[in-house]
């Protein structure tokens, strides 16, 4: 008597759970059917980004950003990749490696980007680095030096658009063949980077015969360089090389000419070749050296109109002017849309093999550099030219072949 | 005359230290309430100065009371908001002001943008007659201002009524309390006060070092470590412990190198720590002031 209405209602149960099912496979049926086929447009290429957006390198960072913006902007402007739109995923990792991983793992796990793209410094790229490789998508840096992150082992998935030797070579080419000074001293930052860059600085010059009697480490957002001033000017250096950063040249400048201190140079190879630094500092930048891979109208050769098409563009699109490091963002971007261009119209899946492999043998010609990457990943043609300020505008003077101005002495007055 | 020198820098370094961690400490020993968005107070008294200077040609001197008075009503705004915090209050309050942190930079990235500014100096420097000194008009502003400032409070703390009932608040609460000292009013003014300081500090440091929304973690810290120098609620050991970590950090860099900055000067801290954990005064002449 007790098992009939159990059975009843099980079958009950059982009817209900199927025309449950029924009219929910009926709906999903009825909207794909309503929506077509998939389009190229609902399905656009993903592309990551991780940078400095806030922190203390915010600066930068947002102007790599912008220059990836700008590339992603450029390529839909133009129809996307294959008819597809390209969609810019972009994280924060707020001047921290362990805020980049986060975000890094984000945007492979929950987002599925193709390709990663950005990064300023070392210690944030490395981690990224590692981990696109760990998932086997590429990874195109904006702004890394650090020899070890590509010669220093095997990730086929690493790729930059800068590198030491771009300005190393010049730097020391520049010091030895132009300048010839007795004595230098080298300060550099407590970072990958620039500690590598102190130390391949110091050893061409001490190859050249030019003495170092200071070469020191300090921790980037110091305060106060006013006891190292007095070493510099008790030493007799004639150049002084500071591998800080943007804001470390703003102390190091305004308390070099509190001091009074005359140098033949003071050479800022990052942070120095600013449109935004010349304006701080106004009339107190005269006469500093600084570096750069491209400003307006500091671009390799045949990129002249590319330059000026970018240039105007971007100040139209963002209300200010590109600087070297916005290139760097969009050199990058470039690169990776380049890439994944030829494995779409190679008809091939967007895996990052292919992306990779299409990186490898990539040839491009852009105002920043002839980019062409080596195997390891490193850029073929990078090559930053020394510019002096002179008159409050920024003058290539090395190598002969770029340069438009001659150097104006003393750096320092 | 290289040594002379370095004790010049190392003075006006540890001037610049005391001016930016004057105000954290006052309101820290009157209220308890401990402030991690002083650095951002400090940054947004650095912008208001640099927008009226470099917009609208304000002489900077004259932006030291405007940014006083901007950040008296700043500073009051935050009692206000921190008077809704439960206790365990110094805990809470480290909550809420490292939101308020968060929220006042990215506010400050939405206004200034990422860039790093300044506010430049135009005044020629000082060449002392026969020697090879030079002292900038910057160092001088520093030394002069934190030396007055300090002054004024100690005067403020150890001659007024006001002062007495101040230094009651800071050395106990509860018996101050109990003692018929209206607590709360002395919270608001000791947040007046403090408030002040930071509108002192914020133009100098917008000339000494630079702003960036993000800076204020570097002046926050600044502050804490020399407050703990000081010793809570000792408003002369501020200006001594912003000395004696100018003339560490001076020595250090000028005998061992850049790099030993923060290594020595964290040795040092924890020295005191470990000696002299009341702070670097004795405790008969550094007693709330």
């Amino acid at each position: 008597m007790r098992d009939r209405p159990h059975k009843e209602s099980i079958m009950k149960s059982f009817y209900g759970v199927l025309s449950l099912i029924l009219i929910i496979f009926m709906f999903l049926a009825a909207s794909i059917l309503l929506a077509g086929p998939a389009t190229a447009e609902s399905n656009p290429i993903r592309i990551g980004e991780i940078d400095p957006l806030t922190g203390k390198l915010a600066k930068h960072g947002q102007e790599i950003h912008e220059g990836i913006l700008y590339a992603i902007e450029e390529v839909n402007s133009f129809g996307g990749i294959g008819g597809r739109k390209v969609e810019l995923f972009s994280r924060d990792d707020q001047s921290q490696p362990e805020v980049a991983i986060n975000q890094t793992e984000d945007l492979l796990y929950r987002e599925k980007v193709v390709g990663l793209v950005g990064g300023y410094v070392d210690s944030l790229v490395g981690p990224i680095s590692e981990l696109a490789a760990k998932h086997q998508i590429p990874y195109v840096a904006s702004a890394s030096l650090q020899k070890g992150l590509t010669l220093g082992r095997k990730n086929p998935y690493f790729f930059r658009v800068a590198n030491l030797d771009g300005i190393v070579q010049p730097l020391c080419g520049f010091l030895i063949q132009d300048l010839k000074p007795k004595r230098a001293a080298i300060l550099f930052a407590a970072t990958p980077g620039s500690t590598e860059f102190g130390q391949q600085v110091r050893s061409c010059l001490l190859d050249a015969g030019i003495e170092i009697p200071i070469f020191e480490k300090f921790r980037p957002g110091s305060p106060d360089f006013s006891a190292f001033l007095l070493k510099v000017r008790q030493s007799n250096v004639d150049v002084l090389i500071s591998g800080g950063f943007f804001a470390d040249h703003l102390v190091l400048v305004r308390q070099l000419k509190d001091q009074n201190i005359r140098l033949k140079a003071y050479i800022g190879p990052w942070g120095v070749a600013y449109p935004t630094f010349i304006e701080a500092l106004g009339e107190a930048s005269n006469g500093l050296f600084g570096m750069c891979a491209w400003n307006p109208g500091i671009q390799i050769a045949g990129t002249e109109k590319q330059s000026h098409d970018f240039v105007g563009g971007f100040t139209a699109r963002f209300g200010k002017t590109p600087n070297t490091t916005t290139m760097h963002g969009y050199t990058s971007a470039k690169a990776l849309i380049g890439a994944i261009s030829r494995v779409s119209e190679s008809g091939n899946d967007l895996s990052g093999e292919n992306i990779s492999r299409e990186l490898r043998s990539l040839d491009l010609l852009l105002p920043m550099e002839h980019l062409q990457f080596d195997k390891n990943g490193d850029p073929m043609n990078y090559r930053q030219v020394v510019v002096q300020i002179e008159k409050e505008k920024m003058v290539p003077v090395y190598p002969a072949e770029r340069k438009t101005g001659e150097v104006v002495q003393p750096s320092t007055n | 005359m290289i040594i002379l020198q370095l004790f010049i820098n190392a003075f006006s370094l540890g001037s610049f230290y005391a001016l930016v961690a004057l105000g954290f400490a006052l309101i820290f020993g009157v209220t308890h309430a401990f402030n991690l968005a002083h650095g951002e107070f400090v940054l947004l008294g650095g912008y208001l100065a640099y927008i009226l200077v470099g917009q609208m040609h304000f002489p900077f001197l004259l932006t030291l009371p405007i940014s006083m008075l901007a950040m008296i009503f700043v500073a009051v705004l935050l009692q206000k908001l921190l008077r809704y915090v439960n206790e365990p209050y110094e805990l809470n309050t480290l909550v809420v002001t490292f939101g308020l942190a968060l929220v006042l930079q990215n506010g400050m990235l939405m206004l200034f943008s990422a860039d790093y500014r300044f506010i430049r100096s135009t005044a020629p420097i000082i060449e002392l007659p026969k020697t090879q000194l030079v002292v900038t008009q910057t160092q001088i502003i520093l030394i002069l201002t934190s030396l007055l400032a300090t002054t004024a409070l100690y005067i403020l703390l150890r001659r007024t009524f006001l002062g007495k009932a101040l230094r009651a608040t800071i050395q106990d609460r509860e018996a101050a309390k109990l003692a018929g000292i209206n607590v709360r009013r002395m919270s608001l003014i000791g947040f007046a006060i403090g408030g002040t300081l930071i509108g002192l500090a914020g133009p100098l440091y917008a000339r000494t070092a630079y702003l960036y929304p993000s800076g204020g973690i570097e002046a926050t810290l600044i502050a804490i470590i020399i407050t703990i120098f000081a010793g809570v609620g000792r408003i002369r050991g501020i200006l001594l412990g912003g000395w004696a970590l100018g003339i560490a950090e001076s020595l250090t860099v000028y005998s061992l190198g850049t790099g030993w900055r923060e290594l020595v000067s964290s040795l040092f801290l924890i020295s005191l720590l470990l000696l002299r954990p009341e702070g670097i005064l004795p405790r008969r002449m550094g007693a709330n002031g």
